[in-house]
């Protein structure tokens, strides 16, 4: 069992077993509740360090600038300190045990998603939280997963512990050409993959078709019927479901199509009100930077009822104005307080581009004081501050903001 | 041509790539200039922009020919 592949990273050239896995782990001397790494590898073996020390972890995106880093710990010296020495030498190893989650007492793992007022919200979840959609099951014993995301956001968390729990192997797809994808695919045999429907409009479009794979998610953003048309014909065997899930609360519902249905037994736990979708507190990760309204957490998202009972329904948009590059949520409060810290920048706003390659881009008008200030400084500037898809690509210099008849900044009909 | 070249070129040189000289109706907007899908996503809007044609509207673009095809 133990012989089973574990993960592979082609490009960097990692083949490691759980038996490898286990030997990497125990001839670790350290622990860092920190984790800033870039490879994926150190990430998942980090993980499960922490479910064996049972000691919190707290991910941060490898791409993450050291000023952003700060704004999110305070102190990223931090980082350095939070080393401890270890000793798992005669540890004997016991992942099923571990994996039942019943001795954590004190582990939880945080991270960070994009906030609505410009810092990042911190979230923890338990071990119950985390894996509440896991399905383990001998059916899915012998599932290979294409791994799709990033290792640090929710989503990746969700494949990572569904294949962990499953004693699965994983290859790493995210970030990858397309060739490539659909060579890994050939020669391991992928079985699943879990992606946002940028990532499949990427894959598209096949010359052939693939049949190992028999299941293929997605969410995070609308999913146009073409790309789930053109995606079965590559996948024949395969099956298309479309999830609701937030960091917050990790995966909460799946629907087959965009009709997405409460189970039976948790109708209780959310609610409606106006178009806007709440769902209980039993269901929230805890974060100080949750606001919860009584039991509920409003989650910002519109959603329109379809059928009564059961209870459906379908998502129509969000209530606040985070940007979906790809997947991606971009807040453009973020963005606008990075550029008009710029020397020279007396006013910015930040809105979206449709396009149908990533739902949205990132675009800006910029107010400035001086015929001094260059496009490529700022772009600079950015880059070492921001992640690359939170970057404006086509920076607009104009004379001055619309508003609106009420005096406020419009993104809405740039 | 020429106007797609300065757009290319606007992209790359916006992500501090190296610009091309010419592009040509094989050239692969992936492989030869190096496009991730941010870039791609840029080079819809800037096209549409210009053109009023979302090219990639059916999923379907490899090449600069493509696109010619496309607006002309």
């Amino acid at each position: 069992m133990v012989q089973k592949l574990f993960f592979v990273d082609k490009r960097e050239n990692i083949y490691k077993s759980y038996e490898d896995l286990y030997s990497d782990i125990k001839q670790s001397r350290s622990y860092n509740k920190y984790c800033f790494e870039h490879s994926y590898y150190e990430i998942f073996k980090r993980i499960v360090l922490s479910l064996i020390l049972d000691k919190e972890i707290i991910l941060l995106d490898s791409d993450f600038s050291i000023s952003e880093v700060e704004k999110l710990i305070e102190d990223s010296s931090l980082i350095e300190r939070s080393e401890e020495k270890i000793d798992l030498s005669n540890y004997s190893f016991d992942l099923e045990r571990i994996l039942k989650g019943t001795q954590l007492h004190n582990w939880r793992i945080t991270l960070f998603t994009s906030g609505t007022t410009g810092l990042p919200k911190r979230i923890s979840h338990t071990f119950a939280s985390i894996t509440r959609q896991v399905k383990k099951s001998g059916n899915h014993i012998n599932d290979i997963w294409g791994f799709a995301y990033n290792p640090t956001h929710m989503a990746g968390l969700q494949v990572f512990f569904q294949a962990l729990l499953n004693c699965n192997t994983i290859i790493r797809i995210f970030s990858y050409s397309r060739e490539e994808i659909y060579t890994l695919i050939e020669e391991y045999g992928i079985t699943n993959i879990s992606a946002t429907p940028t990532f499949y409009r990427l894959l598209l479009p096949v010359e052939k078709s693939y049949g190992s794979v028999v299941r293929l998610t997605s969410g995070g953003e609308k999913f146009d019927a073409r790309t789930q048309y053109n995606l079965l014909t590559a996948f024949p065997n395969a099956k298309l479901i479309n999830v609701y899930a937030s960091t917050e609360a990790g995966t909460l519902f799946a629907a087959k199509g965009d009709v997405f249905q409460i189970k039976q037994g948790m109708e209780n736990l959310f609610k409606i009100v106006g178009s806007e979708l709440y769902i209980h507190r039993d269901l929230v990760g805890f974060s100080d930077s949750i606001k919860l309204q009584g039991d509920w957490y409003p989650t910002g998202d519109l959603i329109s009822v379809v059928s009564e009972c059961p209870f459906t329904f379908k998502f129509i948009s969000r209530k606040n104005e985070m940007i979906n590059v790809g997947g991606y949520k971009v807040n453009p409060h973020e963005v606008e307080d990075m550029i008009r810290s710029y020397p020279g920048v007396s006013d910015v706003v930040v809105y979206a581009k449709r396009n149908s390659i990533l739902g949205n881009i990132i675009c800006c008008n910029i107010v400035s004081e001086s015929v001094l200030l260059k496009e490529k400084d700022i772009r600079l500037y950015l880059s070492q501050r921001l992640q690359e898809f939170k970057i404006p690509r086509i920076i607009k210099f104009v004379d001055k903001l619309e508003v609106t008849r009420t005096g406020k900044i419009t993104r809405d009909r740039l | 041509m020429e106007r797609l070249l300065q757009i290319v070129n606007t992209i790359l040189e916006n992500r501090g790539k190296n610009i091309v000289d010419d592009i040509n109706p094989d050239t692969n907007l992936r492989n030869d200039l190096g496009f991730d899908s941010l870039d791609l996503a840029e080079l819809t809007v800037r096209i549409e922009a210009e053109y009023d044609v979302d090219i990639f509207e059916d999923g379907v673009v490899m090449t600069i020919g493509d696109i010619t095809k496309k607006i002309m």
